[in-house]
């Protein structure tokens, strides 16, 4: 009895004290954000959340300090929170909770989906100067009624990385390096014919993501019909894969993890076993911290059919839909891709999607980056209709088996519509 | 009577916390998924519709359903009974009086503690186009044979790589068994003139039938289950052609690339349905009720 009586009340004091410190936090919570909403109409002071991605302790910093930029400027104070893995699954799980952050990344990829649920603020003419944003960087968070949803914050594209000494060893110089695929493929061949066994003339990627520009330097957008898969009706575009099935087979064409063994591309080059590889700009900084040995050019990446074309990657901020703090977040943003741009960008180390500060910032005489830049104009956005994973999803299942030998392109990319269509179907 | 109420209250307040938390982070998503399945859902912007059992049609009428029920259960055929036998062999090989034989286990417990995706990342290494496996075999045969994007073999690989980790694991489970056995049995055995052979498969195996279910069980339940190898052998497509396409890869896929919370909680219930099965089988085939009770 005197036990269950001890016991009792020990469990009760626990119980009390996790009461107290909730209470305690909550009243805090309350008090920030009255005083929040009571400053809104000045714009002095005033809070707002903002979730992020974790990424490299440099991007951390950086991200870290142009806040704090933002804060010494306008008084208002940003609520950093790093969310560590599946950052989109968790922003759904925060939307579906009703308890979504006011500012958040988004990546275009994604951006089809968030928009087209609704649940993002329209911010159409409240961004600064937009024109200065590369065109096909902002046009991505654009909806169907060109209606702006995000503004990027960053973004990558996709160029020609080659390793001088090899070539040059290889009797080869840079300056032949041909700038279309058809003739980059021929001069690869040659070129594997003087490396060692364990060494690949080019490392290629074989995922959709890739390889999306080259459907759409062929007029196919193979996800932008909605519920409509379709990588079939356009020739030149198989005719593209069909080369690069070739290449794997002849073996100047290599795949780093399928054929090498080394888990990146970046790896692979940087170790000496690829003389070529297209990447994005986030390689460079492993080339030159890890890798410095390794002495290499940048080149734009080929063109097809005689158009430039690239990959681009970009990810944006976006504000929720009915945002407590709207007013903070929008002129947040505006200062991030605004008068901030030009420091976030210089500490992250990646590209600015302004023209203006990638001028000020003189990447175009940057013979490492410039290629980066020039593709930002021209280079496809990695992002389609929101039935695009559906459709990445099933290209990356088949084209492999295209890539093997066990079915041929036109099989594979039919095979990989029907999947897709019928998923698309039963949504 | 009121003596064993007070001690009836006592034991459920100081399991409140643990069922409290467990209810909450447990028994509440599994009720939420049982009410999903029956819906069409837009998590993002809190949508749903209400389609009864659509989504079960939908599923059965997917090939890729199929593919993954047939490489699943390829999986587990093939897997559980080669782990077994492999966990069984070596305990008994340690459990005799070889030499070193405390040494022998550790080495062979490290694959067990090694994360799964690093251990793939070795098997990526040693399988793939320009690696040990393919250079060695091609050397002995001369045929050269992809593993990784051959759609009849890539499978295989998961199985090794799953046998390599799990075994140690359930060779220290089954080492633990043998190690309860009484001497006295075997003696007797050898008494009557059995044969070491004998005394394993009439007084070893079954001494070990409690476990050898456990075994087994968790096997099962544990192959039904492969993801992680999976995913990062197909960078989470399942391909080459849907060859490692598993269940939990596909029921990934439904929720994260398809968007289909609805989807991917009936095809949960049907994965849970199916290891119910398969648990309850076993557990009729093996008795198990009778030897634990």
């Amino acid at each position: 009895m005197n036990k269950f009586v001890k016991s009792l009340g020990m469990v009760s004091t626990l119980a009390l004290l996790a009461a107290c410190t909730n209470g305690n936090e909550t009243a805090t919570e309350d008090e920030s954000s009255e005083s929040g909403q009571e400053t809104v109409g000045n714009m002095e002071g005033g809070n707002v959340n903002l979730a992020v991605w974790g990424s490299s302790p440099a991007e951390t910093n950086a991200l870290e300090e142009t806040i704090s930029s933002f804060e010494a400027e306008t008084g208002i104070e940003v609520e950093l929170e790093i969310i560590q893995d599946n950052f989109q699954d968790a922003m759904t799980a925060r939307f579906a909770a009703n308890n979504a952050p006011d500012v958040f990344y988004l990546e275009a990829f994604a951006a089809p989906m968030f928009i087209e649920s609704g649940v993002l603020e329209n911010i159409s003419g409240e961004m600064d100067n937009t024109d200065d944003f590369f065109d096909p960087l902002i046009d991505v968070f654009r909806g169907e009624e060109d209606e702006l949803f995000a503004v990027p914050k960053d973004y990558s594209t996709l160029a020609l990385y080659v390793n001088e000494d090899m070539i040059e060893d290889a009797g080869l110089s840079v300056e032949d390096i041909p700038r279309d695929w058809d003739d980059l493929l021929v001069f690869a061949e040659e070129l594997q014919g003087e490396l060692e066994d364990n060494q690949a003339a080019m490392i290629v990627d074989q995922t959709l993501a890739r390889h999306y520009s080259a459907f759409i330097n062929n007029g196919l957008d193979p996800a932008g019909d909605e519920g409509q898969a379709d990588f079939t009706s356009s020739p030149e575009a198989l005719e593209y894969f069909q080369s690069i099935v070739d290449g794997t087979e002849a073996g100047f064409l290599q795949n780093p993890q399928i054929d090498m063994g080394i888990d990146s591309a970046g790896a692979a080059f940087g170790a000496g076993r690829a003389a070529m590889m297209i990447e994005g700009n986030w390689v460079i900084s492993a080339l030159n911290q890890e890798y410095s040995d390794v002495n290499y050019t940048v080149l734009e990446s080929p063109t097809i059919n005689g158009e430039e074309q690239s990959m681009t990657f970009t990810v944006g901020y976006t504000v929720a839909r009915d945002a407590q703090n709207r007013d903070e977040a929008i002129a947040f943003i505006n200062y991030m891709t605004g008068d901030g741009l030009k420091q976030w960008s210089e500490l992250s180390g990646t590209l600015p999607p302004r023209e203006s500060v990638a001028e000020e910032m003189n990447l175009f005489d940057n013979p490492v980056l410039e290629p980066h830049v020039l593709a930002a104009e021209y280079g496809t956005v990695w992002s389609s209709g929101e039935s695009l994973p559906v459709v990445a999803a099933s290209f990356d299942n088949y084209f492999q088996a295209a890539v093997n030998g066990t079915m041929t392109v036109e099989e594979a990319m039919e095979a990989a519509e029907n999947e897709a269509n019928a998923e698309l179907d039963r949504r | 009577m009121n003596k064993k109420r007070k001690n009836n209250i006592q034991g459920l307040t100081f399991m409140a916390p643990a069922t409290l938390t467990a209810s909450l982070f447990i028994v509440v998503p599994i009720a939420y998924a049982f009410f999903m399945m029956f819906f069409n859902i837009n998590l993002l912007s809190g949508t749903r519709t209400f389609i009864g059992f659509d989504n079960f049609s939908k599923i059965i009428g997917d090939p890729r359903f199929w593919a993954a029920l047939r490489n699943t259960s390829t999986y587990v055929a093939v897997v559980v009974p080669i782990q077994t036998s492999i966990a069984l062999i070596l305990a008994a090989l340690l459990n005799s009086k070889i030499k070193f034989n405390r040494v022998f286990l550790t080495v062979m417990f490290i694959p067990t503690l090694t994360s799964s995706s690093a251990m793939t990342l070795i098997f990526m290494w040693l399988f793939n186009n320009n690696g040990l496996v393919v250079n060695q075999i091609q050397q002995l045969t001369g045929a050269r044979i992809q593993f990784l994007t051959n759609p009849d073999l890539a499978l295989s690989v998961i199985m090794i790589m799953n046998i390599f980790s799990t075994v140690p694991h359930f060779m220290v489970v089954f080492l633990s068994g043998l190690q309860d056995i009484p001497a006295n049995l075997y003696e007797a055995a050898a008494i009557d003139g059995a044969t070491k052979v004998r005394q394993f498969f009439h007084v070893t195996i079954p001494q070990l039938m409690p476990i050898l279910f456990y075994v087994v069980t968790m096997g099962v339940v544990g192959t039904f289950q492969i993801f992680d190898q999976a995913f990062i052998l197909s960078g989470g497509t399942g391909g080459p052609q849907n060859s490692t396409l598993t269940f939990t890869l596909y029921i990934y896929q439904l929720a994260f690339t398809s968007n289909d919370m609805g989807r991917a909680s009936a095809m949960s219930f049907i994965l849970g349905v199916i290891i119910f099965t398969f648990t309850w089988i076993i557990n009729k085939v093996m008795k198990a009720d009778e030897m634990n009770g």
